[in-house]
């Protein structure tokens, strides 16, 4: 029998392996979708439970709950503005001013089909070229690394809404920032104060819901206690006026569960349109979708490049070739179909060198390696060879787990819709303390709710500048990354920059050209914008 | 439901009321308002709520509630895995839930330290790493093992020497020979500057007679990325565990020139150690159980018994074996001994003239200084092209909005100075309270929403999902 066949016996043939994607996707969704409970976590603590199963249901555990906590990440991310996941925040602003307009079924549709799409995409990535592929990711040292990270730091200042200068702004606030505490290079400590809590640097989750959660309170609050009036012609302009409008989530929450409950009272819209808008965005969009999950897989399969950066790159390619790549950062809903594509590609990337090569892409695979080596399967080049059933098992969990997702997202999002029915008065402290439980449960640490609550004001005070406050939660997850490769490379070539530009590393040189070429055509683009704003005016 | 829990949290609500009463007129004004501002009826009745909900079970028998492990190295690494798998094991020998918390950072700084300054109580345990015998010689904490009452070692793991399979280097002299001929040509990598895999390179290099800064020292986050930059050829030697390699070792792609161990390894036969191949230098990692020094004898012989078991186990030694990684179980007192032995020695190697090879030439400012530069040019060209001008002034913030805002703020700090007092549940509530007073919502609604929502978050997260939240004086 062909190994296909057998790997689909072996998934489908037993209820026990269906059973356990059902109940993991389950506890995907739902750990997904509580910020600051990380995909990681949720894999972690099914560690010890895995022990006890066999090594295709434990697979197909760890599978599905990353597939969909993925995804789940998207829902806080459009209902309230706070990102699950890093890999949603590229289009936080977007999501939550589309639902605003009383659009979050078209979002959250257009998410879940996308996502579904990507990681199917991503498994049939991984189960043709994954060999392939493996050959690529070795060949990245640090230099290429260096030029990666760059060009996904680059695509956050390019998609944030707003002049570029204030996307460069946030961009080294946020890389100012990931320098506290100390080096990965030198265990040297900076920036500390003598705080020994806070020689872990300044951790990217709590920032993150700070950052988005605690600054739309705000917001919030302070349009809450705006005249009655005025709030509601702002409303009116805000939905006439929609193209390149400087952020402000004034009206924010409250308009927004106007909104929602509008849409979620009218019965002809139900879970048919929520569906019906994804899949015709996915089959409208058939070529910018491949694109999008090509980018993802291609990125998601360099170790310790991931889905963060995979949604931010394809967020900015996204924007390039878009006609309307001036709602990008604003309320694109092409840019979040494409980005989320992208990151539920790189999923199935990850495991590419975590398979062939037992290198961990991320620390979801990492732990898939332990769980393959407890069973006595170790990942390496014959693996294909050795244990082809159990690969093409993998690949067919994959696309189990994002078929399952569809049902259990879809019931994960009409759960949480409702939630934005909620009159705001009992809303907004509900979620002060999700901001503050989400926060301290990660490593349970005051510094971390600290950290968040800093992270709040300083957010909203740069959204009132307009400073776009995404660049600064990929800053700080790429920051440390940046740095130790910088110095890796600068103490390689012995303190000469040449050695950024290696003519021995062609790929480099590549990365490097569309580094600059990316910020030419930013700064070209930024001045005829401005130009145009002016005659304007 | 045990009655002594809910007549305690009644006496202190009865107590509170009384003060109210008896203070001085403008204190007294002041508590008034304070407790008209959260409704303080709501309050006390809320507690009632909680305490017949949460039920206080308190016996004397250890252990008799959750107990926390901190881990302090991230969720997927070695560390945490063997943290996991002892977890889980723990659990059922001691009966009660064992929750690894991942307290991550500062190349272990982090957890060292909280596991060390934690209640002396018995129901704070630590996975301490070899770092808690470097750490302090290098003067990032205060933190020694003599802060810990060590438990049980669980594991141990020499140091390897690896390069490409491709490479010229087919034993440790050859590698060697090249090394004395071109002295800082070669990089190698493994981990930080000062690192453990660094200590290990560096105490190879002195003990042949060369300086340790004849190989010039890639610091790197951890044995992965290296080995990864070894294939890319970004590196000649990466030095690190054997368990860390395996995968790479057994796929043929890296050679293994010798083992920095006394004896041949039972997983890894085939590769000679260092005593063999005529160099008398040994270094491993090891990992083991600690609770805080002020652990009574009683509660760490029993963690230490749960421990014994657990390490004994055939599902652990399974586990270690399928890993490769070493599984040694130490008692507590050979532990002890074993760690200030290791100490001594690490303290002689940061004291030498080899660490002077772990100051880096481009220092931890560099990165900092760079970035500043960048960010003086954006605030210059952003004052210059006014594109930081604050949105509209319709925006501007009243008075009122100011006051909500500072009394979210407010709430956020109540929790963080709080919240480790008098529990979670507590500081939840009055959060809540407070807020849902702020926006007027009725009390009929305002208090059923706060006992549902803070018990709610409460079983979700420290009895669903395992995230240890912060118990007060009432236990929740």
């Amino acid at each position: 029998m062909s190994p296909i066949l057998t790997a689909l016996q072996n998934v489908f043939g037993d209820p026990q392996v269906v059973l356990i994607v059902f109940l993991s996707a389950c506890f995907g969704v739902f750990v997904g979708s509580i910020p600051g409970l990380t995909a990681t976590m949720a894999v972690a603590l099914l560690v010890p439970i895995t022990y006890w199963l066999d090594p295709i249901a434990a697979l197909a555990a760890v599978v599905s709950v990353v597939a969909c906590a993925i995804f789940a990440g998207d829902i806080p991310n459009t209902l309230l503005r706070i990102p699950g996941t890093p890999a949603s925040a590229a289009y936080a602003n977007d999501a939550h001013n589309l639902t605003r307009q009383g659009k979050s079924n078209l979002v959250l549709g257009t998410a879940l089909i996308c996502s579904v799409g990507g990681g199917i995409f991503g498994a049939v990535v991984l189960m043709l070229l994954g060999h392939q592929l493996a050959r690529v990711a070795t060949s990245f040292s640090a230099v290429e690394y260096f030029w990666l990270y760059l060009l996904g730091l680059s695509c956050a200042v390019v998609v944030s809404s707003g002049p570029k200068l204030n996307g460069l702004l946030a961009l080294t606030i946020g890389l100012l920032i990931s320098t506290v505490g100390l080096s990965a290079v030198h265990s040297k400590a900076r920036f500390t104060f003598g705080v020994a809590e806070l020689y872990g640097g300044i951790n990217f989750i709590p920032a993150m819901i700070g950052l988005f959660g605690i600054s739309e309170v705000l917001n919030s609050l302070l349009a809450a206690r705006r005249p009655a009036l005025e709030r509601n012609r702002e409303f009116t302009a805000e939905s006439a006026e929609t193209a390149e409008k400087p952020h402000n989530s004034g009206a924010s929450a409250l308009s927004a569960a106007s909104a929602v409950k509008q849409e979620f009272e009218d019965p002809d819209r139900k879970t048919s349109s929520l569906l019906g808008s994804g899949a015709g965005m996915l089959f409208r969009r058939k070529g910018h979708v491949l694109r999008s999950a090509s980018i993802g897989s291609l990125i998601g399969m360099l170790p310790g490049a991931g889905a963060d950066i995979a949604a931010w790159v394809s967020f900015a390619v996204s924007k390039r070739f878009s006609k309307k790549p001036q709602l990008y950062g604003q309320e694109s809903i092409e840019g979040i179909a494409d980005a989320t594509t992208a990151n539920n590609a790189a999923l199935a990337g990850a495991w590419i060198p975590a398979l062939i090569l037992g290198i961990p892409g991320d620390s979801v695979t990492a732990i898939v390696i332990g769980v393959l080596l407890m069973k006595n399967i170790t990942p390496g080049p014959d693996i294909f060879a050795k244990q082809t059933e159990l690969v093409y098992s993998i690949y067919v969990i994959f696309i189990l787990a994002n078929i399952m997702l569809i049902p259990v997202g879809l019931a994960a999002v009409k759960a949480a819709s409702r939630l934005v029915r909620i009159p705001k008065a009992i809303l907004l402290p509900a979620i002060v303390l999700f901001c503050i439980v989400g926060s301290y449960s990660l490593n349970a640490s005051y510094i971390d709710v600290t950290v968040m609550l800093i992270m709040g004001v300083l957010g909203f005070a740069l959204e009132r500048r307009n400073v776009p406050l995404a660049p600064i939660v990929l800053a700080l997850i790429l920051g440390p990354m940046v740095e130790e490769r910088f110095i890796q490379i600068i103490t390689g070539s012995d303190g000469s920059f040449t050695g950024f530009l290696n003519p021995q590393r062609p790929l480099a040189l590549a990365l490097a050209s569309v580094f600059v070429l990316v910020w030419i055509s930013a700064v070209a683009l930024g001045t005829r914008g401005q130009r145009k704003s002016k005659i304007k005016m | 439901m045990d009655s002594e829990g809910a007549s305690e949290t009644g006496e202190i609500s009865k107590i509170k009321y009384q003060k109210s009463k008896l203070m001085s007129p403008p204190l007294a004004g002041l508590f008034q308002r304070a407790s008209d501002c959260v409704g303080f009826h709501n309050l006390a009745f809320c507690i009632l709520i909680f305490a017949l909900l949460s039920g206080c079970d308190r016996k004397d028998s250890f252990p008799n509630r959750p107990i926390r492990f901190i881990c302090p190295w991230g969720a997927g690494g070695g560390t945490d895995r063997i943290s996991r798998q002892l977890a889980f094991l723990l659990e059922q020998e001691l009966g009660v839930p064992v929750n690894v918390v991942n307290a991550t950072g500062g190349g272990g700084v982090t957890g060292h330290s909280r596991g060390a300054r934690a209640r002396p109580d018995g129901y704070t345990i630590t996975m301490v790493t070899v770092e808690v015998n470097m750490l302090h010689w290098r003067g990032l904490t205060s933190i020694s093992h003599k802060d810990f009452r060590p438990v049980m070692m669980v594991n141990q793991d020499a140091a390897a020497v690896f390069v490409r399979t491709d490479s010229q280097w087919k034993t440790l002299a050859e590698l060697e020979q090249t090394i004395r001929e071109n002295p800082g040509k070669l990089t190698a990598s493994g981990t930080a500057f000062g690192g453990i895999w660094h200590v290990a390179l560096a105490g190879w290099l002195t003990t042949i007679g060369l300086q340790a800064s004849d190989v010039t020292w890639i610091a790197a986050s951890g044995a992965a990325p290296s080995l990864q930059e070894l294939m890319a050829g970004g590196l000649d030697i990466v030095a690190c565990s054997l368990p860390e390699a395996q995968v790479l070792l057994k796929a043929d792609k890296i050679r293994c020139l010798g083992v920095m161990a006394d004896q041949r390894l039972p997983a890894y036969p085939e590769i000679s150690t260092f005593k063999e191949l005529g160099v008398d230098w040994q270094l491993s990692t090891h990992r083991g159980i600690a609770v805080p020094a002020g652990v009574s004898e009683s509660r760490s012989l029993a963690i230490e018994n749960a421990v014994g078991k657990a390490a004994k186990s055939k599902e652990y030694l399974e586990y270690m074996a399928s890993t490769g990684a070493g599984a040694a179980a130490m008692g507590s007192e050979q532990y002890l001994s074993f760690l200030e032995e290791t100490d001594k020695a690490f303290g002689s190697v940061f004291a030498g003239p080899s660490f002077k090879a772990f100051q880096h030439r481009y220092g931890p400012m560099l990165f900092p200084a760079v970035l500043s530069g960048l960010l003086a040019i954006c605030l210059g060209a952003c004052f210059v092209s006014g594109s930081l001008r604050s949105i509209s002034k319709r925006d501007e913030i009243s008075r009122t909005a100011m006051l909500d805002m500072s009394i979210l703020i407010g709430c956020v700090v109540l929790y963080i100075v709080s919240a480790e007092t008098i529990g979670f549940v507590l500081s939840a509530a009055v959060i809540l309270l407070v807020l849902f007073r702020r926006m007027r919502v009725k009390s009929t609604i305002a208090i059923p929403a706060t006992v549902l929502l803070a018990s709610l978050v409460y079983q979700l997260f420290a009895v669903g999902l395992r995230v240890p939240l912060p118990r007060g004086f009432l236990g929740w």
